[in-house]
């Protein structure tokens, strides 16, 4: 790997290499940039480093301190965010949806939430890039939305959890279909294909998976970007209006890296935190908040589900755990008293998560935990990603204690509104019903979980009611950008990477436009 | 009776071939049918009828004979079995959910291995009959047969393209069974159409006899990516594409390279 010196600015310093900072880091250094990424975490060797265990593997999750309130206080850690080179991808579930195309102008087309400043049909052609990028293994036909061209990589087969799902779809009446996964169902240079043992979301130690660390970052790598890990930034400086570099801690100590830009990419909370903590006597509201939204419109996305008992052995945790989906909620407006849309997957818990469900989720403890526990080959679900609407109430703002670095923490504030209360009630009944269809019996319902954070950052065409433009550049300092989930204007019903990936990969190619007209 | 050599070469040729298709069946259906843990007992019918296929159809192959009645059992038998089997396969498919009608066809029962056992059947049959055949009558074997051997092949090409378009044809070499053998095929069909045999016909025959053999190689090498490569044989010999598989082209390829000699012969001897 290339390393650059402290001594000379380089072309950019990308803050996070997650979906979004480790996608840039690529474009931009193939682009032939000189860039640095740094990440608070550390650079993981998966066949090394990962083990087949739950627990230990806590060691990807971002559990730093924070404070979580408000009337639905958001669960922080294994289901949201990810201290890792290669973010929260190491451990994401690898499900690698599009956007309806009229999610993008929700505003507009679908009377609520906000628009995006960009096209679907320009959007359409980046999340093919990043389908191919990752070798997405999807179905033949996609049954929602417009035309899309062929997944690079064939279907994996479905396991007993997905054919749950389907039989109950084709018994309502909607379609469903084998979830297109970034993991690969076929060879692919030095990486094998999946092997079904279900440790997604605990990290693939087989690079089977197909996240950040293994695809993006090598290609980073390979043209030249350095990978500064374990580097926790804490403030970007500015003078006369413009970035200089950021000073961040590693090895014990503060150190300053300067740079002629700046990307911010760590995420719908680490974003916002790093912008506020970055507040100086040029910028005292913190950098790029003139409109104030910094931290606002906080949208994690709603993860309810329905559970239940078969006769059949579904051991629901073997392979990837989201193999089949519908998005059926997505595409249908009519019959529902609520705005947005919502899918929903099969799931494939491991023990120690499906323990927390049980006892967190139903109150199950002692002997009747254990007894549920036993019968977990037996037990099949459903689970809804879907639709929080943007609400500058739900948002992050700065607390008074300071973390290990001396960092002051990021108080996370969270409701669910009459939109989400009218929208799990219809998801947890339709799922329930689908359930039942398939013979599923003692069915329950998991109803406070979520997953995902966007929002608190938002793109947009006007200054003062976004944080950046649709370059996602920062209104305010010409060489400070945004590129990760926090831009998102409007979460819609899917699963947030693959659209981060692409909006970065957008964003490489609009500074790369940039920079040819000013040269 | 009378030995004419030509005579032996295409009885054994497709005999042979004969052979060869039981021997992919058996080791297919062995290994497949042990990851199914044999969970209907009907599953090891396969391996049986396969079995007796190897031993009658090499035996005669070498020119040995194993008796007639044996040989009936051996045919009707792995053509029956291959027939039921078809049937449990396609069951095996159509129950399962159908989006986009693609992940049962890629991942269920496959429809070409039973088919492979007909075919198996119906070739040591055909070798029976020109063994038994009066020298004259043998000709007329020729065009049949060439269009059994055609037909059989183009079957195992839409097989092999399936699961390669399962394998999203990542490694270029993928694409050699799509190409070659519908050319084989292709001129054969055209050979059995106008009663006479290319030398062209002989040579693709002859490469697509060549490709089962090198297919295996390629799926040793398919196995080896996989985790664990083949330490872990175990389990990958079970994920990674079917060792046994490609030899069924060569099987064919044999019986085809009889069937044009038959074509030849009935050339020489008609004008
Ligand atoms: C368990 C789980 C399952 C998921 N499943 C899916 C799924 O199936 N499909 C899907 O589309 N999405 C899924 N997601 C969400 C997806 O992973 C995230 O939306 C996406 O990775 C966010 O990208 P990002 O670039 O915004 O942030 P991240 O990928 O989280 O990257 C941010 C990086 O920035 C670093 N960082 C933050 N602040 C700083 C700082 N100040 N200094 C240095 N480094 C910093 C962090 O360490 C982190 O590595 C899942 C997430 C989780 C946790
Ligand atoms: S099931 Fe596949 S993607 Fe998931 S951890 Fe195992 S090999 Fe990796």
């Amino acid at each position: 790997m290339r390393s650059y010196s402290e001594t000379e600015a380089v072309d950019f310093v990308i803050v996070g290499t997650g979906a979004g900072g480790g996608t840039l880091a690529a474009r931009l250094a193939e682009a032939g940039f000189s860039v640095i990424a740094m990440d608070a975490g550390p650079y993981w060797r998966p066949l090394e480093d990962f083990a087949s265990d739950e627990t230990h593997q806590e060691k990807l999750y971002w559990t730093d301190e924070r404070i979580v309130d408000g009337e639905h206080p958001i669960k922080l850690g294994s289901n949201n965010s990810g201290k890792s080179v290669g973010g929260s991808t190491v451990h994401f579930a690898m499900v690698s949806l599009r956007f309806r195309p009229e999610h993008f102008k929700a505003r507009t087309k679908l009377g609520y939430g906000a628009d995006w400043p960009v096209d679907w049909r320009e959007m359409w052609r980046y999340y093919a890039e990043v389908e191919d990028a990752l070798k997405i293994a999807g179905p033949v036909r996609y049954p929602w939305g417009p035309h899309r061209g062929r997944y690079p990589y064939r279907a994996h087969p479905l396991n007993a959890a997905a054919e749950y799902l389907a039989r109950g779809a084709e018994a309502l009446g909607i379609d469903w279909t084998e979830t297109p996964l970034a993991t690969l169902s076929a060879p692919r240079g030095k990486a094998h294909p999946c092997v079904y043992r279900g440790f997604c979301v605990t990290g693939c130690s087989t690079n089977a998976k197909q996240s950040v660390l293994v695809t993006w970052l090598p290609r980073a790598l390979a043209a030249g970007a350095e990978i500064r890990d374990l580097a926790m930034v804490g403030q970007i400086e500015t003078k006369n209006g413009r970035v200089t570099g950021v000073q961040y801690h590693r090895e014990g100590e503060w150190r300053f890296q300067p740079a002629r830009n700046v990307i911010v990419a760590g995420y719908a909370i680490e974003t916002p935190r790093l912008l506020l903590n970055s507040a100086n006597g040029e910028f005292p509201n913190g950098l790029a908040n003139s409109s104030g939204l910094v931290g606002k419109n906080l949208m994690v996305q709603l993860n309810q589900a329905v559970w239940g008992i078969v006769e059949d052995e579904v051991r629901s945790y073997k392979g990837p755990p989201s193999l089949a989906i519908s998005e059926h909620w997505n595409y249908e407006d009519r019959g529902k008293d609520y705005f947005g849309g919502w899918s929903y997957m099969s799931q494939g818990p491991l023990p120690i998560t499906w323990a927390r469900t049980l006892s967190g989720g139903r109150g199950l403890w002692g002997q009747a935990l254990i007894d549920e526990m036993a019968r977990v080959n037996h037990s099949v679900g459903l689970k809804m990603v879907g639709e929080v609407l943007p609400d500058e109430r739900n948002r992050v703002t700065l607390a008074d204690e300071c973390d290990q670095y001396g960092l002051r923490i990021p108080r996370v504030t969270f409701a669910f509104r009459d939109n989400e209360k009218a929208m799990i009630r219809h998801a947890l009944d339709f799922m329930d019903q689908s359930l039942a269809a398939t013979g599923a019996t003692e069915r329950w319902q998991e109803s406070d979980d979520t997953c995902h954070l966007n929002g608190t950052a938002r793109m947009g065409n006007d200054p003062a009611t976004s944080v950046v433009n649709s370059d996602c550049r920062s209104w305010d300092i010409p060489n400070l950008w945004i590129c990760d989930g926090s831009i998102f204007p409007t979460v819609g019903g899917v699963n947030p990477s693959l659209t981060i990936q692409a909006m970065a990969c957008r964003t490489a190619d609009r500074i790369l436009l940039a920079n040819h007209e000013a040269s | 009776m009378e030995d004419v050599p030509s005579r032996n070469l295409v009885a054994s040729l497709v005999a042979a071939g004969a052979a060869t298709l039981a021997s992919s069946v058996l080791a297919d259906s062995a290994l497949e049918h042990y990851r199914g843990s044999f969970r209907n007992p009907a599953m090891v019918l396969p391996l049986a009828a396969a079995g007796l296929g190897i031993v009658v159809n090499a035996g005669r192959a070498l020119g040995r004979d194993e008796g007639r009645s044996i040989g009936i059992s051996s045919h009707v038998g792995s053509m029956g079995v291959g027939a039921t089997g078809l049937g449990f396969h396609a069951y095996n498919i159509l129950k399962r959910p159908t989006a986009g009608g693609m992940n049962g066809l890629f991942y269920a029962a496959p429809a070409g291995a039973p088919a492979a056992l007909i075919l198996s059947g119906l070739l040591g049959r055909t070798a029976d009959t020109l063994r038994a055949r009066p020298a004259e009558q043998r000709d007329a074997i020729g065009r049949p047969l060439a269009v059994i051997c055609a037909v059989g092949l183009l079957g195992t090409v839409a097989e092999a393209g399936l699961l390669h378009f399962r394998g999203a044809y990542h490694n270029p070499f993928m694409w050699l069974p799509i190409v070659l053998p519908p050319m084989a095929a292709t001129a054969l069909a055209r050979d059995a159409a106008s009663g006479s045999a290319h030398p062209m016909t002989q040579m693709l025959l002859g490469a697509t006899v060549a490709l089962g053999l090198v297919g295996v190689g390629f799926h040793i090498y398919g196995v080896a990516r996989n985790m664990g490569g083949w330490r872990n044989w175990r389990q990958n010999i079970l994920a990674g594409p079917p060792v046994p598989a490609p030899p069924a082209f060569t099987g064919l390829a044999l019986a085809g390279l009889g069937a044009l000699l038959l074509l030849r012969q009935r050339k020489e001897h008609h004008g």
